[in-house]
C-alpha cells in the first residue's frame, strides 16, 4: 500500500475515532424532584392532564414556581405543543395539553424556581394513543 | 415493441425540449464546474446537518439532520425525480469528497466481476429500510449524523480502491432509488442526433477526452460505463453530464420524453444489457415498489398490532425477529405469491409467446415486474410528499434555534407554531399521486402485453391489471390509516 494510500486511510480512521469520541459536556443540575402523572392514563390522543409535584432536596413542596411545558412528537415536521401549568396546590401544578396525533411524545418541562433558577426536565410519553 | 413506437424515445418528427437549450440553464450545465457548483451547497449542509446531529438538540423535530433527512431531502428528492430527473445524483456531495480524495490518490482495482450486478445494492436497500424501522432513526439525530456519516467513509473507500464510479452504480441504496424512480422522469441524458454518433471516431463521451500528447485524461467520458449512441432510458445514469462535457460535437443534451415510456421496451442497453434478463434489476423493483408499502405501513397504527400479534406467535418481546419476519413477508413472500400467480395466469391464458414459444415463468415475471414500478413511485410520493409538504415549514424554526443556540439569534426567536400544510389538503395531492402510479402500472403493463402478445394483449395484461389493483388498494389502504409514530413498537 502506497504512502499516500495509509496517510489517507490513517486519517479517515483518526477522523472516525474523533467524532465518536464527541458528548456533550454534562452540567451539574439543582436538585428537584418532579413527579408526573397523566389524565387519562394511558394517554389518549385528545386532551390530557398532566399533574406535577414539585419537591426539594428534603422533599418539601416547591410553591411559587413558573412552568413552562412543551410536547413534542419524537418525528420531525410537528408543531409541538405550549402549555403553562398552574399552580392548584403546595407544589402542585397542573396543565392542560391536547395531543394531536398517537405515538411517543417527549415533554420538556421548562421550570423556572421561586429563586430564579432555571431547570429543564423532560418527560417521555410513550405510545399516545389512539381514542 | 420498438423504441421508436415509443412516444418520447425516438420521436424524428417532433423535437423533443432541451434543458441544455433553455438560456442559463444550458450554459450552466456546460460550463465544466456546473457539477461542483451544486454539490458544494449539499456538503455544506451535510456537513451541518452531521455537527447539530452530533451536537445538537437531541430531539428529532429540533434537530437539522433529522428534519432535513427525512423531511426536506426526501420529500424534494421524489418531487424533483418526477418533474425533472436524477438531479441529486448530479449534485450529490458525497461525489464531490470523492472527488477531492481522488486527486490525492488513485484507485488502483477494478470493481470485483462477481458483484457487477445489483445484488448488493438491492442488499443494501432492504438494510437501511430495516435499520430505519429497527433504529428509528427518524427520531435520532445522532444516529441520522452517523449514517450521513457512514456515507461518507463508505463512499471514500469503495471509490477509494476501486476505479470508475463503482459505488454509485453498483453500491449505494439512495442512487438505486433514484434510477429506479428516474424510469419515470420526464428528461433523460440523451444524444441529439444519432447520426453524429455515427460518423463520431473518438467516443469522447465513453472514453474521455485525453490530451494528444500524454494521454491523460482531462474531461472523464461516463464512469457508469453507458455508451450515450446506445445508451436507453435513465437506469443508472447520474446526471453527472461528463459526457456532455465530453463530447466534443456538442450532441448530448438533456431532452425530454414520455415519463415510463423507458418502462414498456426491452432493447439491449448500454451498461445494462436487456432488463428482461436482469433479475437483480427485477429484484431491485420488487424492494422499490413492496419496500414503498413497506415504509409507509411502519408509520400506520396497525403496525403495532401486527407486531404484537408476532411477538406472541413467536414468543419474543425483541423487535428484531418481528421486523424480520414483517420484512420476509413484504418483500419475498408476497411478491412471489402475486408475482407468481400473475405470470403463471399470463402463461395460461396466453400460451405461447415471443416465436411462438411457451415461456418460463422467471423470464414472464421479471419482465412484467418493471411495470409496477409506476405504483411504487406512487406511493413513495405520498408517503414523503405527505411529511415533506405537512412539515414543510418547520426548517425555519429548527434553524432559528439552531443560530440562536451559537449566541447570535439573528433570525429571531425561533417560530415553532410555523408547521406546513393541511394534512387534509395533502391527503388530496397524496390521493392524486396514489393515482398517476396506478394509471402508470396499467400503462406500463398493457404496453408490455401488447408487446409480448399482439393478438391477445387483454388475456397477458388482466393478471398484472389485477396485481397492481391489489397494490393499489393497499396502498390507498395505507394512506387512510391514523399515523402513529413511535420509537417503541413493542412496547404497550
Amino acid at each position: 500500500m502506497s504512502y499516500r494510500f495509509s496517510v489517507f486511510y490513517g486519517f479517515i480512521c483518526a477522523a472516525t475515532l474523533l467524532i465518536a469520541g464527541c458528548s456533550r459536556p454534562v452540567e451539574p443540575r439543582p436538585f428537584l424532584a418532579i413527579e408526573h402523572e397523566f389524565s387519562p392514563e394511558p394517554a389518549r390522543v385528545g386532551p390530557a392532564t398532566v399533574t406535577l409535584k414539585l419537591a426539594d432536596a428534603t422533599g418539601k413542596p416547591i410553591t411559587g414556581a413558573h412552568i413552562a411545558i412543551e410536547a413534542d412528537m419524537s418525528h420531525a415536521g410537528m408543531s409541538p405543543l405550549f402549555a403553562e401549568a398552574k399552580e392548584a396546590g403546595p407544589g402542585r401544578y397542573e396543565a392542560h395539553l391536547e395531543f394531536q396525533m398517537a405515538g411517543d411524545w417527549v415533554i420538556l418541562l421548562h421550570v423556572m424556581l421561586p429563586d430564579g433558577t432555571r431547570v429543564e426536565r423532560q418527560i417521555d410519553v410513550r405510545g399516545v394513543r389512539l381514542n | 415493441m420498438n423504441p421508436s413506437s415509443i412516444p418520447g424515445l425516438e420521436t424524428p418528427d417532433s423535437l423533443p425540449f432541451d434543458l441544455m437549450r433553455v438560456p442559463g440553464l444550458g450554459h450552466l450545465f456546460r460550463w465544466r464546474y456546473a457539477r461542483p457548483l451544486l454539490q458544494i451547497p449539499l456538503l455544506i449542509l451535510s456537513v451541518v446537518m452531521i455537527l447539530h446531529g452530533l451536537f445538537g438538540p437531541t430531539l428529532a423535530p429540533k434537530n437539522l439532520a433529522t428534519t432535513l433527512s427525512w423531511l426536506h431531502f426526501r420529500g424534494v428528492l421524489v418531487l424533483v425525480l418526477l418533474c425533472a430527473g436524477n438531479f441529486f445524483c448530479l449534485a450529490c456531495p458525497f461525489m464531490l469528497v470523492r472527488q477531492w480524495a481522488r486527486r490525492v490518490f488513485r484507485p488502483r482495482f477494478n470493481w470485483p466481476r462477481a458483484l457487477r450486478n445489483k445484488w448488493l445494492s438491492v442488499g443494501l436497500f432492504v438494510l437501511i429500510l430495516f435499520t430505519y424501522e429497527l433504529f428509528d432513526l427518524w427520531s435520532s439525530p445522532w444516529w441520522t449524523a452517523w449514517l450521513i456519516v457512514a456515507y461518507f467513509l463508505s463512499v471514500l473507500v469503495v471509490d477509494g480502491f476501486f476505479k470508475h464510479a463503482s459505488f454509485c452504480k453498483f453500491v449505494c441504496p439512495i442512487g438505486q432509488f433514484n434510477f429506479v424512480a428516474s424510469t419515470l422522469s420526464p428528461f433523460e441524458v440523451k444524444v441529439r442526433e444519432q447520426d453524429v454518433c455515427t460518423r463520431c471516431h473518438t467516443k469522447d463521451c465513453i472514453r474521455g477526452r485525453r490530451e494528444p500528447i500524454s494521454d491523460l485524461v482531462t474531461i472523464r467520458g461516463c464512469e457508469l460505463a453507458l455508451f450515450q449512441p446506445s445508451k436507453v432510458g435513465n437506469m443508472d445514469c447520474t446526471f453527472c453530464l461528463d459526457c456532455v462535457h465530453a463530447c466534443p460535437h456538442d450532441n448530448i443534451g438533456i431532452l425530454s420524453r414520455m415519463p415510463a415510456s423507458e418502462l414498456m421496451i426491452d432493447p439491449i442497453r448500454s451498461g445494462i444489457g436487456y432488463f428482461s434478463r436482469r433479475k437483480d434489476l427485477a429484484a431491485l423493483a420488487i424492494v422499490f415498489t413492496f419496500g414503498a408499502l413497506l415504509n409507509a405501513f411502519g408509520m400506520v397504527s396497525p403496525v403495532y398490532a401486527v407486531e404484537r400479534w408476532f411477538g406472541g406467535v413467536l414468543h419474543v418481546s425483541h423487535e428484531t425477529p418481528v421486523l424480520g419476519v414483517i420484512f420476509t413477508f413484504f418483500l419475498i413472500v408476497e411478491p412471489v405469491l402475486l408475482l407468481g400467480l400473475a405470470a403463471w395466469l399470463t402463461r395460461a391464458w396466453v400460451g405461447k409467446g415471443w416465436a411462438g414459444t411457451r415461456r418460463a415463468l422467471v423470464p414472464l415475471a421479471v419482465r412484467y415486474t418493471y411495470g409496477l414500478v409506476p405504483l411504487g413511485f406512487g406511493m413513495w410520493l405520498a408517503h414523503y410528499s405527505f411529511h415533506f409538504l405537512t412539515g414543510l415549514y418547520t426548517v425555519i424554526p429548527v434553524t432559528q434555534n439552531a443560530i440562536a443556540s451559537l449566541g447570535r439569534p439573528f433570525l429571531g426567536e425561533p417560530l415553532w407554531t410555523l408547521t406546513g400544510l393541511p394534512a387534509n389538503v395533502v391527503q388530496i395531492i397524496e390521493i392524486g399521486f396514489l393515482v398517476l402510479g396506478f394509471g402508470g402500472s396499467l400503462a406500463v403493463t398493457y404496453g408490455l402485453a401488447e408487446d409480448d402478445s399482439p393478438d391477445r394483449p387483454l388475456r397477458a395484461f388482466l393478471p398484472w391489471a389485477a396485481v397492481c389493483l391489489v397494490l393499489w388498494f393497499a396502498s390507498m389502504w395505507l394512506m387512510f390509516q391514523p399515523m402513529e409514530m413511535r420509537a417503541t413498537l413493542m412496547s404497550g
